[in-house]
Order: C-alpha cells, then sequence, then structure tokens
C-alpha cells in the first residue's frame, strides 16, 4: 500500500512538473492589464484579421488600411461623404503641374508625431523613398516616383519619371502613411530592402503623427490601439480601441447582439439578414469590393476562348441569379473590371443574360460541344463564396452548351498554377487601395506585361497603354473620365476579365455607436467614431 | 532505468532531424507557391516586388541550399520567422502553446475522470441504464466529428440559451492577466482575481468538453472491460470472500489492475487531443498551435509549418517516453532495457 502511495505521489509530481515546464514556456511577459481604460469605455471591434504587417511601408491588406489610417497620417484625405474628394490631412495645399510630372504639397506647421516633434518634409522624403526601396506589396504607389525634393522642411515636391495624374489619389492611400524618421531610423529602418532590420520593431510599436498609436500587437488575437494624447489635430473619441480576432461572421454577429464588441463589418448577407437584436443598427452599404472570372484564351485547355466564345460565356451568365445565390441579392452587378462608381463607369450598359445570342455566338465560332476547367481558390471574401459562384457559373454554362468542370484549391497550389502553366477559367477578387480608376486598368488591362495579360496570355492590346497615357497626361477631369470609360469598355471588350458580383458591405455596430463610413482608400476611419 | 531513459533522449534529436528533413521535403515538393501568402495574389506577377520576397526570404536559393541553411540554423535554436506573422516561429509558437496546453491538459483531466467514474458506474451496473447510456455517451463521444460537436454545442449553450460564453479565452472586453505562465486560469489566480478566473473557466468548459469527450468514450469502455475482468478474477472472489467491502474490493483491488491499459491510453490520447485542438480550436477561436498550425498549412507558411511539426514531433517523443516510464512505475512487473 505505501508502495503504491509512493507511485502516486511519483505520478503526481510528474503531472505538477508538466505544469511547471508550461509555466516555463510561458515566459514572463505581461498582458495588457497594465492599460488603465475601462473596458466599457474602449472600442472593441471584431474581425477576421488578415494582418501580414505593422510596418507602414510593408503591410498590405485590408486590416493593415485601418491601422495604417488610424496610426500613420497621409498628407491627403478623402472625404467619408462622398468618396472621391480629397481633402487635406498632413498637407494644407498641393498642386501639380500642367504636365502632370511634378507635384507639390505644402505640411500643416502644426503637424507633429506621437513624442512631440513636428512632421516635415524629410520625413515624407523618407517614408516614400522606403516604400519604394523595400519593394513591398504596396510599392507599386511609389514605384512611379524619380525624385522627391524638400526645399524647406515644410515643402515637398515628388517628380514622376513619366505624367501620372493618379498621383494626388495614390497619396491618399493609407499604404502612403508618413513614419517619423528619427525613430524609424533608429530602430534599423532604411530605404533598401537588403539592410532593412525594422518591421520586428514596428509590430510592437509605432512612430506615426496619427490620431491613435500602438498600444499592442498579439498575432492572431488582437490589436490594441490607445489615444494619442499629443494628437496635433482634433483628437479620437474613443481613448481605446481594439481590433479582436474573431473567424467567422456568426460569431462576429453573436459577439455584436450580445454587446461583447462594438461593431462587425464582415457580416455575409445570410447572417446579417438574420440580426435582430435591439441594440444593434446593421447598414448596407454599395462597395467597391468584386468577384470576378477570368478567361485566358492563350494557356493550354483555353484554346477555344476565342473573342466570341468569351462574348458567349459573358452573355451566358445570370448576373442576377449570380446576386442572389452569392449574397442574397445584396450587391451590384458591374459591367467593367473598374468597378461602379468609379472615374468613367458613368452610363456603361450592365452586363446583362441572353442565352439565344450566346448561343448564336458559340454556332458562329464553329463550337458545338465545349469543356473547360475552372480552377479557382477556395475563398470566401466580402460574404461571397467562390464554390458558391462557380457553381452558379457552371450551371448558367451548361445552359449554353459549355461543360465547365470545377476544381477548387488552396490559394497557394492556385498561385502555383496560374504562375506556371495558367488556369483556362479561374475566379478572383479585387478591393481598391486608392480612388483612381488606374489601378484596375494596370491590372486587368490587355498591356503588354500586366498582370492579366502575363496570366491569360492573351494578345497584348497596345492601344490601352496609350489610352492609359493619355489618361494620366489628361489635364483635366472631364477628359480624364472619357478616356477612362473608353478603356472600361476596352477591358469590357476584351472580354477575359467578367466582373459576377459587386456585394454591398454591411455595416454592423451597437446602436450608440456613430460616425462609421467605409472608406475607399482607408475601409474604416477609427478618429471619426464615437459613442453616444 | 536510467541509462534507458538517457538512450531514449539521445536517440531524439535524430528522430527530430527525420522529422524535419521529412516535412521539409513535403512542404518543397508540394506543388503551392508560398509566395501568395508574403506578397499577396496581385503581386504575384510584379517582378520587383516578388524578387525582393524571394531574397529576403530566401526562396531565391535552391531547396539543399534552404534545407542546409535551415537545419544549421536550428542548431543554434532559431526556427525562422514566419511568413505570415513576421514574428520568429519560435516566438508565435510560446505565446501559443500555454494556450494549447491549459486546452488539452483540461480535455484530458475531463476525459479521464469522466472516463473512469463512467467506466466504474458501467461495470459496477453491467447491463443496467446507466450502462447503456454511457455506453451511448461513449459512443456519441468518440465518432462525432470534434469540429461539429463546437459547432453545435456553441449553437445551443452560447447563441440560443447563453448559459456558457462564445469563443475564444476570454470575453472581448475583458482585460487579459498579467502573463505569467500564459495559462488565463493559473495567471488570473496568481493575480487573485476571482472574475478572470472564473470567466476564463467558463471559456475552457465548451472546448475542453468536445476535446475531452472522445477520450471520455474510449476510456469508459476501457475501464469497464478491464474492470469486469478484475472482478472476476480469483483475488477478487479471495478479497471478498475474506469479507472485504464492495467499495474496498473495487477501489483498493480491483481498479488499480483494471487502470494499466487506462494509463497507456492516456499517452496516446494525449497525442490524441492535440491532433484534435487543430479543429477545436478552429471552431473556438483558441489561439493556440493547433489554429497556428492550420493557418500555416492554408498560406503555406514554411517556417511556421517546420516549427510546428517539430514541436509535434518533441511532443510525441516525450508522450510516448512518459507513458513506457509510467507504466513501469504503476506495474513492476516491467523492466525497461
Amino acid at each position: 500500500m505505501r508502495a503504491g502511495r509512493a507511485r502516486s505521489v511519483r505520478i503526481l509530481s510528474g503531472i505538477v512538473a508538466a505544469g511547471l515546464l508550461a509555466a516555463a514556456c510561458g515566459g514572463g511577459k505581461s498582458g495588457s492589464s497594465g492599460n488603465n481604460v475601462s473596458a466599457q469605455q474602449a472600442l472593441i471591434i471584431a474581425r477576421s484579421m488578415d494582418i501580414n504587417s505593422l510596418d507602414p511601408q510593408r503591410a498590405y491588406c485590408d486590416t493593415c488600411q485601418i491601422y495604417l489610417t488610424a496610426v500613420y497620417e497621409t498628407l491627403l484625405g478623402l472625404d467619408p461623404k462622398d468618396n472621391k474628394t480629397l481633402v487635406p490631412r498632413l498637407a494644407t495645399k498641393w498642386s501639380s503641374n500642367s504636365a502632370q510630372t511634378e507635384f507639390t504639397f505644402t505640411l500643416n506647421p502644426k503637424a507633429k508625431f506621437a513624442d512631440g516633434k513636428p512632421v516635415t518634409s524629410a520625413d515624407v522624403k523618407f517614408s516614400w523613398e522606403r516604400l519604394k526601396g523595400l519593394a513591398g506589396s504596396a510599392s507599386y504607389l511609389a514605384s512611379g516616383i524619380a525624385s522627391i525634393a524638400t526645399p524647406d522642411a515644410r515643402t515637398v515636391v515628388a517628380t514622376m519619371t513619366q505624367p501620372n495624374s493618379a498621383f494626388l489619389a495614390q497619396v491618399n492611400a493609407s499604404y502612403m502613411g508618413v513614419v517619423e524618421q528619427s525613430v524609424a531610423e533608429a530602430k534599423g529602418a532604411t530605404t533598401a530592402a537588403a539592410t532593412d532590420k525594422a518591421e520586428k520593431w514596428f509590430l510592437a510599436n509605432s512612430a506615426g503623427s496619427g490620431p491613435f498609436t500602438l498600444a499592442s500587437y498579439k498575432s492572431g488575437q488582437e490589436v490594441r490601439l490607445k489615444r494619442n494624447a499629443a494628437y496635433w489635430g482634433t483628437k479620437a473619441a474613443f481613448p481605446e480601441v481594439v481590433m479582436k480576432q474573431t473567424a467567422d461572421a456568426v460569431t462576429q454577429r453573436q459577439q455584436l447582439e450580445q454587446g461583447a464588441v462594438d461593431i462587425a463589418m464582415q457580416l455575409s448577407t445570410d447572417v446579417a439578414k438574420n440580426m435582430n437584436a435591439k441594440n444593434v443598427t446593421v447598414r448596407k452599404v454599395p462597395s467597391f469590393n468584386y468577384v470576378y472570372l477570368a478567361l485566358s484564351p492563350g494557356v493550354k485547355g483555353g484554346e477555344a476562348l476565342t473573342p466570341d466564345v468569351r462574348k458567349a460565356i459573358r452573355l451566358a451568365l445570370d448576373y442576377k441569379g449570380l446576386l442572389d445565390v452569392t449574397v442574397g441579392g445584396a450587391g451590384r452587378s458591374q459591367p467593367s473590371p473598374i468597378p461602379n462608381g468609379f472615374l468613367g463607369t458613368d452610363g456603361l450598359a450592365p452586363p446583362a443574360r441572353d442565352v439565344a445570342q450566346a448561343k448564336r455566338l458559340l454556332a458562329q465560332a464553329g463550337v458545338t460541344k465545349l469543356s473547360l476547367s475552372a480552377t479557382y481558390p477556395t475563398l470566401n471574401v466580402y460574404g461571397v463564396d467562390f464554390s458558391t459562384a462557380m457553381q452558379k457559373v457552371q450551371t448558367d454554362l451548361k445552359a449554353v452548351g459549355i461543360e465547365l468542370k470545377l476544381n477548387p484549391v488552396e490559394i497557394s497550389v492556385w498561385a502555383s498554377k496560374i504562375g506556371t502553366d495558367g488556369i483556362p477559367v479561374t475566379a478572383l477578387y479585387f478591393a481598391p487601395d486608392h480612388t483612381d480608376p488606374s489601378q484596375y486598368v494596370q491590372y486587368f488591362g490587355l498591356m503588354p506585361g500586366s498582370q492579366w495579360q502575363t496570366w491569360t496570355k492573351a494578345p497584348a492590346r497596345p492601344q490601352e497603354n496609350q489610352l492609359l497615357n493619355q489618361a494620366f497626361a489628361a489635364k483635366s477631369v472631364n477628359e480624364r473620365g472619357a478616356l477612362y470609360k473608353q478603356l472600361a469598355q476596352a477591358m469590357m471588350d476584351d472580354g477575359v476579365i467578367i466582373p459576377l458580383v459587386n456585394p454591398d458591405l454591411y455595416l454592423a455596430a451597437r446602436s450608440d455607436i456613430k460616425g462609421m463610413h467605409y472608406s475607399a482608400c482607408c475601409n474604416l476611419d477609427l478618429s471619426q467614431l464615437s459613442r453616444g | 532505468m536510467r541509462r534507458y531513459v538517457l538512450r531514449r533522449v539521445a536517440i531524439m534529436p535524430l528522430l527530430l532531424l527525420g522529422i524535419v528533413t521529412m516535412v521539409f521535403a513535403v512542404t518543397r515538393l508540394t506543388p503551392a507557391n508560398p509566395l501568395v501568402t508574403i506578397v499577396g495574389e496581385r503581386n504575384l506577377g510584379n517582378r520587383v516586388v516578388v524578387d525582393a520576397a524571394k531574397r529576403r526570404w530566401g526562396l531565391d536559393r535552391s531547396v539543399p541550399v534552404q534545407y542546409e541553411r535551415y537545419v544549421a540554423n536550428l542548431t543554434r535554436g532559431d526556427l525562422g520567422t514566419s511568413f505570415r506573422t513576421r514574428q520568429s516561429v519560435g516566438r508565435d509558437l510560446s505565446d501559443r502553446l500555454p494556450a494549447t496546453l491549459e486546452l488539452t491538459l483540461a480535455a484530458l483531466v475531463f476525459g479521464l475522470v469522466s472516463g473512469v467514474g463512467l467506466g466504474i458506474v458501467a461495470a459496477r451496473r453491467r447491463d443496467g441504464w446507466i450502462d447503456h447510456l454511457s455506453r451511448l455517451f461513449a459512443l456519441v463521444g468518440s465518432s462525432m466529428p470534434a469540429f461539429w460537436a463546437g459547432l453545435l454545442l456553441l449553437y445551443v449553450f452560447y447563441s440560443r440559451l447563453g448559459w456558457l460564453p462564445g469563443p475564444g479565452r476570454l470575453d472581448p472586453r475583458a482585460v487579459t492577466p498579467l502573463r505569467r505562465t500564459g495559462f488565463y486560469t493559473v495567471d488570473s489566480l496568481l493575480a487573485g482575481d476571482w472574475n478572470t478566473f472564473w470567466a476564463s473557466v467558463r471559456h475552457l468548459a465548451m472546448p475542453a468538453f468536445v476535446l475531452g469527450w472522445g477520450i471520455t468514450g474510449i476510456v469508459s469502455r476501457l475501464t469497464r472491460a478491464s474492470l469486469l475482468d478484475e472482478l472476476g478474477a480469483d483475488y477478487v472472489r479471495t478479497a471478498r470472500a475474506m469479507g472485504i467491502s464492495e467499495r474496498r474490493v473495487v477501489a483498493g483491488h480491483a481498479l488499480p489492475n483494471a487502470l494499466l491499459p487506462t494509463i497507456t491510453i492516456a499517452g496516446f490520447s494525449f497525442a490524441f487531443l492535440i491532433t484534435g485542438a487543430v479543429l477545436v480550436e478552429t471552431v473556438f477561436s483558441w489561439n493556440g498551435v493547433g489554429s497556428y498550425a492550420v493557418d500555416a498549412a492554408r498560406s503555406l507558411d514554411y517556417p511556421a509549418i517546420m516549427g510546428v511539426s517539430l514541436l509535434g514531433g518533441i511532443a510525441f517523443l516525450l508522450t510516448n517516453l512518459l507513458t513506457d516510464l509510467t507504466y513501469a512505475l504503476i506495474d513492476p512487473r516491467i523492466r525497461l532495457s
């Protein structure tokens, strides 16, 4: 019996030792209990976070847009009321030369970083040169900058490599935010990818001039921001904002209904429609995000996708039905790869189904029986489940005699396949980084070497490049609008990119939350929010 | 015994190298592109961005060179930097391991205690209604997928009834306890914060139940069968003939012998729980190693996949060793050599 007890003691000791080992694994870092802001005062946002960095010149994701807008200010902002008008932020004045090659910004003398030091033209130069030099995902925004002059501490003159009328719109992208050079450099930041060592520091600290600063970040768990007490503009209403990782829409809704969180803005239609809590307000707003079908005539298996066949596929699709099955009708059909509401899209005819015409076109093309393979990533973005959307496409194409074999894969497998063999039929999504239509033309247009010209291997259309260059050099908004409309029509005629669904966005919040707007450049501006 | 342990420990690095080599080869042979995680699908055609990313993450080098560098770094304790979180994998794992351990230990305790308890009751009331009920409970627990059970329980007890809290280790508005062990239950106790302790226990209840349910099923059936065997043995008859009370016969004589196979199962159960935690953590937004593994696999985050595999390998090797040692301690007939 004694021996039995001794054994039990040894087993128990083992369990305790295992516990101590686990405790040792835990380390000794402090949690977030150091803050003295009551949890009720803080704004809590439930979000499926896709953060890939908090370094302002390396980050590139939807949640990053919210974070960067709150912490790092850009020279220009976007009026939340119309998502079009540029408004001052760090810059009070801005102008460009008539050739659209030189842009001059005057900084607000009141602007200062969170540590009280003034925001200078040198900080802007450093930030933009770092964005370009690190060659991160958002570096394309600064890639057209040839040089940046700083004649004085308040003036920034950016010279482009070629005319770029989109630059002012690009400047309002959250990725063009300004970092405090002296602080960043002290932590290893440089303007060259080979020497920069600051990314890890930015995961726990910030060096911006925005209304918030980074309090803490726990990967996969939360981002905690605290109000910048020394903010030079109108101070944010909330002393603390916490974005909490909440992977799925149903949980976001449940937490919102129960008051555990204040905001959820990734609700799908079916989830949002079932919302029945008294103290929650749900607003449906148009978004600029969309899901599209891409046809690649130049890749193996896509040889039959001639212009007529592509046009037939476009006519075969039931756009209203697609909206219904994917987002319960909460959205719009979109005629061109430049989304509704952007410059150049007014007056474009919405896509419509015409099965008879589609069949005629297929007959003209000599296509009697066509079998295609669609490989697409297994994603669910903006409430659109790709498999559901592609099943509907499959059904629609069957009605005109096209058999579509569906092959859903993980995004990394998709990326490998499209970058090597190519994919005849696929689906993907797009959300804007800024408010200029050029980003769509550069990505979707069949200009030589563009992303989708490369992937589809469709014959290049140099005339689209010419039109884009004209738009970049255009002096008036009307002139640019007319050129972008031509480009939108040209991309529709190319027929390699067919927008399927432009879903609405649900902004769901506790009823006492005010000032919630969807922004085309920045997703959600936390400084505009208040309770009351 | 010491020599046996030393030999087992000495062979571990070789086994771990085997695991590393195999996982490294599998991830590199998978026809998938990890750059999509690093630069995003929109930049896959941007040569400047892609080249810079390849250089930064060492993907511009040949696979043998990548392997050589990885193993060399590993010997220095460097598990690399995650493509996704941009933090060292070692730190990612140490941040998340306590969450997984807290969950799996709670599930293990629940599974073993309830399994043994049900097994004893079922054996003593053989073919009675409680035996049938425990069999049904065991059957459902071992056959229902953990993710489904998790979703179902969340819907009933959180969404509909509101009896238990929702996903996560604490409510979104709660302030996490000062980190000492990483176990919220322990840290809140150490801080004397009873409210947070109670909240963390309540948050632990559903995922631990879901994860431990399968163990309950296996352990209860095993305990029942072993105990029935023991209760029919000669020494039990002798004990009864000597007038020893039935409670002492069961608890003091038959049960210790009946628990031997259960201990073996407990060792394997830990491994089962670690793998099961992958799904349960995802369903319950539990920020542990399981959900980290899922994210790493989905995004082909090479360093994170390697780190999780290595951690899993270490856990399995240690668990097996611990099981063998425990077995020898419990049963003197077993000699380790």
